[in-house]
């Protein structure tokens, strides 16, 4: 119950602001401790300290932009108990898009221009070429996608087993670990890390195209793979679907 | 001890501190909070000799759960004095807290995910009952409320009615001298409320338990209740037998009568406001004061064949008590 | 005595009814000390010798540490209060015969004795699949010194917990934003759960040291590593009990406050 409770509050309205502020509090200490660290240490597992940060940079941005967008999935267990599903199910929208990103909230809003600016910031430090740049936008754009697929997928079991709030909170502490490049994690986490769960493809990966370490083939081959992930989530999804019992019965 | 509570000219003023909606607002409360005194007990006075079953009755935020709470040390009074078993209820002395119990139809004491039995486990050590005492106790109190079956059951997985029955059972095992109960049977069914109602009578005859207890349900106060306490605003209007409620508060009474041919429904109206009519019986509803004549007016200018006054139904009385319209 | 032993076992059964969320929230334990030890790790890689006063078996011990005392000190029930008190809940509390405080202490260590089991088996597990080198301390008097440093740790985190809890009496509808906020600030940066706080710049460091955060986690681990000695010990459990005290008293004063406002609204 007490969890329930917990989300249920990070999707009402009112203590949005308490929960943001948390969420700066972590970032900036976070950062503060990297930065000090990779400092100290001139780099870590082979990247430099500025490619490090670019990481966690990415990363948080990433991780922020899938929360702006997917913030009604925090709101979707109670949706489905109390059987109001049906209402959006009967209704001519696209439910999935209506229970996937039906509450963005403008208070977020606050939060991703700072983000965004540290990107660009670290980014400009590692002096990408425009084709890299290119590739960077591109590959973000591909962790969305497979972020929503994600979503798709933790919705699809809370229609099945009303279960959603620990596979979501699971689905944020794995994805978590992708706040440093993926290399530094030893099998047979790392290789979980890269197939099982692509947070590696998610978080790492962007990054390394902005340094020029994925070569053309290697982009073209993640962008298949998130598009193919998202393919499999709505299948998953039509499949849920089949599978739900009104509980307004 | 003579009397087991003693109230007297109890006040209780609450501080409602009113906010503005929205972030702005609830800052603002923050530093300049604007404060409303309401007060929810105007100098009540009663007592109550033990063993005694009372009924509170009154409208919504009238002051019954707040005297409940004060009686059983939740709220500190704001001037006046109460006494319960002889102790000072806010002093919370564990000697009190073991002779008393509150119950309240809409908050639970049972842990909601282990099996019953093991809320009332908890509070046989919390309040200290013998092996004995405590066996002796469940078994008297399952069999009376016929739930032995689902004392294995999860607290969640039990329905309304029975977890109602759980909870006075959880209040009960140790035996309490006092019991405070509010509401006990909101939103039970029908006949869940009669079992609720039938154990509490016998727990009452049984053990000599004094009882206050609250309800909006006026089934509970009928059967239950040989003495109410009608409280409103704040302060008491009523406190004697349940039966001299309707002498005190009801303004008319009930003539019933039959006829011998139909009549005409506008001249029964000007007898008194016609309340049923249906060939041949007719019930006309009229002040207390005018009943005589309005009973000879009706038995000359009609063709009577029979004619009864009577008292408005005791449950009338009740509902208007319960709508605040007593005054 | 029997009425606690009997709040003891009920509330451990309590855990049991919420498997998943228990299984989830060691989980998450585990995962947050696999970051913190990979991180290491990488950066000890091609290292000898030390880097801000850690090397590879003592920083890696840190975070094998972490598991435990974060079972120990941090894990509890009494954040359950805050959501009591909101919800109105503390009425049927307040009218049984038993201690407010002393209720609240069991549940804790009732929870805290389950978590101290899964953390060692969790630890046993990951000694097995990473097998690190770690350090282990043989000095009697340190073991001494850090059980205590542990106890003070327990009593600084009940209290501090508390205060936090005790916030819905004035406003209900922040019960679980403070209790976050609490969680988020304190208990993973603060308190040396993510990063050994002696990495920080000496200044910042040394403010945090006259905090009580340090001492919930941070501080029994250095006393566990031998990285402290005699005088610095003392000087950290002198300031840790001084907290310990303070903390104590304000979580009664704001208690019976409470109580106050709690009675006057009448809820």
């Amino acid at each position: 119950m007490a969890k329930n409770s917990l989300l249920i509050w990070l999707a009402s309205r009112s203590s949005l602001p308490l929960f943001l502020l948390g969420k700066v509090i972590r970032y900036i200490f976070y950062f503060g401790f990297l930065y000090f660290l990779v400092g100290q240490t001139k780099g870590l597992a082979g990247y430099e300290s500025n490619q490090i940060l670019f990481f966690t940079a990415t990363y948080v941005l990433i991780d922020t932009l899938a929360q702006f967008f997917f913030r009604s999935v925090y709101s979707f267990r109670p949706l489905v108990i109390s059987g109001d599903l049906d209402l959006i199910l009967v209704k001519p929208v696209n439910a999935l898009f209506r229970v996937l990103m039906g509450g963005p909230d403008p208070v977020d809003l606050i939060t991703i221009p700072p983000i965004i600016a540290v990107v660009v910031y670290i980014g400009s430090l590692l002096s990408p070429s425009l084709l890299q740049i290119f590739y960077y936008i591109l590959l973000i754009i591909n962790g969305l996608l497979i972020a929503t697929a994600f979503h798709v997928v933790v919705l699809s079991f809370g229609i099945i087993t009303l279960e959603i709030d620990h596979t979501i909170m699971i689905y944020r502490d794995l994805t978590s670990m992708g706040r440093l490049p993926v290399d530094i994690y030893k099998e047979p986490l790392k290789g979980i890390l890269t197939f099982l769960i692509p947070v590696g493809v998610m978080m790492t990966l962007p990054a390394k195209a902005l340094m020029g370490l994925v070569n053309p083939l290697g982009i073209v081959s993640t962008l298949i793979f998130g598009i193919a992930l998202l393919m499999l989530s709505f299948k998953f999804w039509n499949f849920a679907l089949k599978k739900y019992s009104s509980a307004s019965s | 001890m003579n009397k087991a509570i003693i109230v007297d000219r109890l006040t209780k003023n609450f501080d409602v501190s009113e906010r503005q909606p929205g972030i702005k607002g609830s800052i603002s409360s923050i530093f300049s909070p604007v404060k409303r005194k309401i007060k929810a007990l105007n100098g009540v006075s009663f007592s109550v000799q033990p063993g005694e079953l009372v009924g509170f009755i009154g409208p919504n935020g009238a002051g019954k759960t707040t005297t409940l709470k004060i009686l059983s040390g939740l709220l500190f009074p704001s001037s006046g004095f109460v006494s319960v078993l002889d102790f000072d209820p806010w002093e919370k002395s564990h000697d009190f807290l073991k002779q008393i119990s509150l119950v309240m139809g809409q908050k639970n004491q049972l842990w909601w995910d282990l099996p019953v039995i093991e809320s009332f486990e908890l509070n046989k050590a919390i309040y200290g009952i013998s092996d004995r005492d405590y066996q002796k106790n469940l078994d008297e109190l399952v069999s009376l409320l016929d739930v032995s079956k689902f004392l294995k059951t999860q607290v969640r997985k039990l329905s309304l009615g029975q977890r109602m029955k759980m909870e006075l059972i959880a209040a009960l095992i140790y035996k309490p001298k006092v019991l405070f109960l509010d509401e006990p049977t909101i939103g039970l069914d029908l006949v869940a409320q009669q079992n609720l109602r039938d154990f509490i009578y016998e727990y009452n005859q049984k053990n000599e338990a004094t009882i206050l207890l609250t309800s909006h349900n006026m089934n509970d106060l009928v059967d239950l209740a040989r003495r109410v306490i009608v409280i409103d605003e704040g302060k008491i209007i009523f406190d004697g037998i349940l039966e001299e409620l309707t002498e005190k508060f009801a303004k008319e009474k009930i003539i019933k009568a039959t006829l011998s041919s139909e009549d005409d429904i506008k001249k029964l109206d000007q007898i008194g406001f016609v309340k049923k009519y249906s060939f041949p019986e007719v019930t006309i509803s009229v002040p207390r004061q005018t009943v005589a004549m309005a009973a000879s007016e009706l038995l000359q200018n009609f063709p009577v064949t029979d004619l009864t006054i009577e008292e408005v139904p005791i449950e009338d009385v009740i509902r208007k008590v319960f709508k605040g319209g007593l005054k | 005595m029997k009425k606690f032993l009997s709040i003891f076992r009920i509330s451990f059964q309590q855990e049991f009814a919420y498997k998943l969320n228990f299984v989830m929230w060691r989980i998450r334990n585990v995962m947050q000390i696999l970051v913190f030890f990979f991180l290491w790790n990488a950066v000890f890689e091609n290292r000898t010798g030390d880097l801000l006063g850690y090397n590879k078996e003592k920083i890696l011990t840190y975070a094998f540490m972490l598991l435990v005392i974060r079972a120990i000190t941090l894990s509890s029930r009494s954040v359950d209060v805050s959501g009591q008190i909101s919800r109105g809940e503390l009425s049927n509390f307040l009218v049984k015969p038993v201690n407010f405080f002393k209720y609240w202490i069991t549940r804790d260590l009732s929870s805290k004795f389950l978590n101290i089991i899964f953390s060692l088996l969790e630890i046993t597990l990951l000694l097995i699949f990473l097998k690190p080198n770690l350090f282990f301390q043989t000095s009697f008097l340190y073991v001494v010194f850090f059980i205590i440093s542990i106890i003070v740790a327990i009593i600084i985190f009940f209290a501090i917990s508390m205060i936090i809890s005790f916030i819905p009496f004035w406003f209900p509808e922040i019960a679980w934003g403070s209790q976050f906020l609490f969680i988020v600030v304190v208990t993973e940066f603060l308190s040396g759960s993510f990063f050994p706080l002696d990495v920080l710049p000496m200044g910042v460091y040394k403010i945090l040291k006259i905090t009580p955060f340090p001492y919930l986690v941070f501080v029994p681990i250095k006393i566990y590593l031998g990285n402290l000695n005699y005088q610095e010990i003392l000087v950290s459990l002198g300031i840790g009990t001084i907290w310990c005290f303070i903390l104590l008293i304000i979580m009664k004063r704001i208690w019976l406050k409470g109580l106050k406002v709690y009675e006057a609204v009448g809820r």
